[in-house]
């Protein structure tokens, strides 16, 4: 009797796992800390630690259903922004298997049951080894450059079996970018804008500096110079005097900081008399599934918001109709008017220069 | 020549030495005064800085249309003026506290007072308010952490030194665990790094508004230990000793400590946490002009608000970007510190 049982258990284990094995076959890549990561299939369960993949992973899978796990403030962001609109599901969500710092809850990680945990590659083994201590798989993924963007995007694809959806966002990116560059490549060198992204504003002033970061990378691309490019490092504080001396020609401002407006700057006794200010060039960035500012599966979008913003003569992208084509592909969604102009800040920006081309022409 | 004559005499030489110190120490004030407003990122000619001066003085109600006049008016001016008056407010807290605690190591650190403040004020960071919220709950829990100390040291109606001292160190560790915690919760995108860079101590937020609202709470805190300056050299006497002179230690050191915690949660509020000052600044002063309070205060406000105003100078000019000036007070104000030390206690243990 006992040994029919074991018999019967054995088989059909063995049936079990031979379907498995036929349904998914094993994944196999190489992740941005150059690990060996190994899945038995597509990854049907993912725990994303890092903030910025959270929305990555839901627009390249598009939807939210294989999310079990994400970082507490990204899932604000998800509920606060136009995700939450769109996948209103996404409030039952798990946030508690990190704390905003990146270091793993191993134990609410583990009760998610994930295939799948990504994490920040450059940011030292003591966030990766908890998680692989655990017997949980990780996929290590490293920010900041548009190549970065493309590798971390291929790989949550590979690993969620999406690759039908990868090629597509990719293509886009290369479309976008090699489309923006070709016109900019008439832009003399006397015509681009001294452009200055501001990290932070409100209290301390941060500018994202160092020559190949990608604020840097997207202001050159769409045919302007970086302000704050001679700083050695990313995201370093600054003070009004240093701005008035580069006196920028337009000034980007974050989404970081969720109260701020071009008002902060025009306000400023010495920000407002930057040729910025003066000339009304000061534009709080879209924020949209993720913010617009560092790189995010949206960027295309950055790049045509601002080649617009800085040459309307040389680029004349129909931003409201390429948001409307984009928000469908990536998450399958129909924007209205209304999500627009709030992606887009319309009333925050209102009266800034050449704004009005993304105004709603109905 | 009798006896009388000769120390009438040689107190007239000590006079006119101590006359020139200070005349020296104000010199050297003028001159971070002058070198400040001249320094910066933006630059402007020395010929354009004092007639944009000279103009402001002639007529200070004036627009102010051109970025360089902002620039050494509403920029720099605040600024140096708000790093001045907290390095005389830092120095004179750590110099009166030395006094009270007959211990040249002590600093407002001590009291916990720093430490409650940073709590406030990185609290405030991490709940998104900035300017005077951020100003009024540093000061808040500077002050409740000095009430705090209070109670726990009062015991039986009394107060001990040591107790006092201990009180500080637990309360200070209490709020160092509570400012963890607050980073501990805050978005690395977002808030921690502002709360990080505050807490290593700046004046890049200065503005004129932010100068006169710490400048109250600065002031009376330098006014109320100028005038202690006397009861200053009785508290550091043994407390019999005090007592017998009609001087109620017990009350008295809560005056200062009082003082001290307004000057101290203030200028954390306006400028974050800028350590090494009290510590230093007293004992430069202390070899310069000797142990008597009288002239030991004087001495530490003008070579606090001198030392202070020059090392911001440098954290504001030496690279594009702002250095900590936390970092810097630290980095130069360590190894003054101990040559400091080292030559005090040779010449102290001189046969």
């Amino acid at each position: 009797m006992k040994v029919c049982i074991a018999t019967g258990i054995l088989s059909g284990a063995f049936i079990a796992l031979a379907a498995h094995a036929a349904m998914a076959d094993p994944i196999e890549m190489t992740d941005q800390a150059g690990r060996e990561v190994r899945l038995e299939g597509a990854a049907e369960r993912v725990a994303s630690i890092p903030m910025p993949m959270a929305s990555t992973l839901i627009a390249i899978d598009g939807g939210v259903e294989k999310q079990v796990g994400m970082n507490p403030v990204a899932k604000q962001a998800v509920l606060e922004g136009i995700l939450g609109k769109i996948y209103p599901e996404a409030v039952n969500i798990p946030s508690d298997i990190t704390a905003p710092n990146f270091i793993p809850n191993v134990e609410e990680l583990a009760a998610t049951n994930p295939d799948l945990v990504v994490q920040w590659a450059d940011r030292g083994d003591d966030l990766v080894d908890p998680i692989t201590n655990a017997g949980l798989t990780a996929m290590l993924i490293s920010y900041g450059t548009e190549e970065k963007t493309r590798e971390y995007m291929t790989m949550s694809a590979k690993a969620m079996g999406r690759e039908d959806r990868i090629g597509p966002l990719i293509e886009w990116r290369e479309d976008v970018a090699s489309d923006v560059a070709g016109k900019a490549s008439a832009i003399a060198d006397a015509e681009k804008p001294k452009v200055l992204y501001l990290q932070r504003a409100m209290e301390t002033l941060i500018a994202s500096g160092a020559r190949n970061n990608y604020n840097t990378w997207y202001i050159e691309l769409t045919g302007g110079t970086s302000a704050s490019a001679d700083l050695e490092a990313n995201g370093v504080t600054i003070n009004p005097e240093q701005i008035a001396e580069w006196n920028p020609d337009v000034i980007l401002l974050n989404n970081f900081e969720s109260d701020i407006s071009p008002e902060r700057i025009y306000d400023d006794p010495i920000l407002s008399l930057t040729n910025a200010a003066q000339n009304h060039k000061v534009y709080r960035m879209p924020l949209g599934g993720y913010r617009w500012d560092p790189p995010n599966t949206e960027s295309p979008l950055t790049w045509m918001w601002l080649a617009d913003l800085l040459h309307p003569d040389v680029f004349d992208y129909d931003l409201r109709a390429e948001m409307k084509k984009a928000y469908k592909t990536i998450y399958d969604y129909d924007l209205t008017e209304e999500d627009i102009d709030n992606i887009l800040w319309i009333d925050l920006n209102d009266g800034a220069a050449n704004y009005d081309q993304f105004k709603s022409k109905s | 020549m009798s006896m009388t004559e000769a120390g009438a005499r040689l107190h007239g030489g000590a006079g006119a030495l101590r006359a020139g110190l200070f005349g020296a120490m104000l010199a050297a004030l003028a001159a971070a005064f002058i070198f400040s407003i001249g320094a910066g990122r933006f630059s402007v000619s020395p010929g354009r800085i004092a007639e944009i001066i000279l103009q402001w003085i002639a007529n200070p109600s004036a627009p102010l249309d051109s970025i360089d006049q902002r620039i050494v008016l509403l920029v720099r001016m605040p600024r140096v003026l708000i790093a001045a008056v907290s390095g005389a407010a830092l120095a004179v807290g750590g110099a009166a506290l030395q006094g009270v605690f007959r211990n040249p190591l002590v600093s407002p650190q001590v009291l916990g007072i720093s430490q409650g403040a940073a709590f406030g004020g990185a609290l405030a960071i991490l709940l998104g308010y900035a300017g005077v919220t951020l100003l009024g709950l540093a000061f808040i829990f500077g002050l409740a952490a000095l009430v705090l100390v209070g109670l726990l040291a009062r015991i039986n109606g009394r107060t001990e030194i040591v107790t006092v001292i201990l009180s500080g160190m637990v309360i200070g560790a209490l709020f160092a665990a509570l400012v963890s915690i607050v980073q501990f919760l805050a978005d690395p995108n977002t808030s921690l790094p502002a709360i990080v860079y505050w807490l290593m101590g700046s004046f890049s937020t200065a503005t004129w508004a932010r100068f006169w609202l710490g400048l109250p709470g600065l002031a009376i805190g330098l006014l109320a230990v100028w005038l202690f300056r006397y009861r200053l050299n009785l508290l550091a006497l043994e407390d019999t000793e005090a007592r017998s002179l009609g001087v109620d230690p017990d009350r008295e050191r809560w005056y200062i400590f009082v003082a001290t915690a307004l000057m101290t949660a203030t200028s954390v509020a306006v400028a974050g946490i800028i350590g090494w000052i009290g510590l230093v600044v007293p004992h430069a002063a202390r070899i310069l002009v000797g142990e008597d309070h009288r002239v030991l205060i004087p001495a530490s406000a003008i070579l606090g608000a001198a030392y202070l105003t020059f090392v911001d100078t440098l954290a504001r000019t030496l690279t594009a970007a702002e250095i900590p000036l936390g970092v810097l007070t630290a980095l130069i104000g360590a190894p003054v510190f101990g040559i400091l030390l080292r030559r005090h206690f040779s010449k102290a243990n001189q046969p």
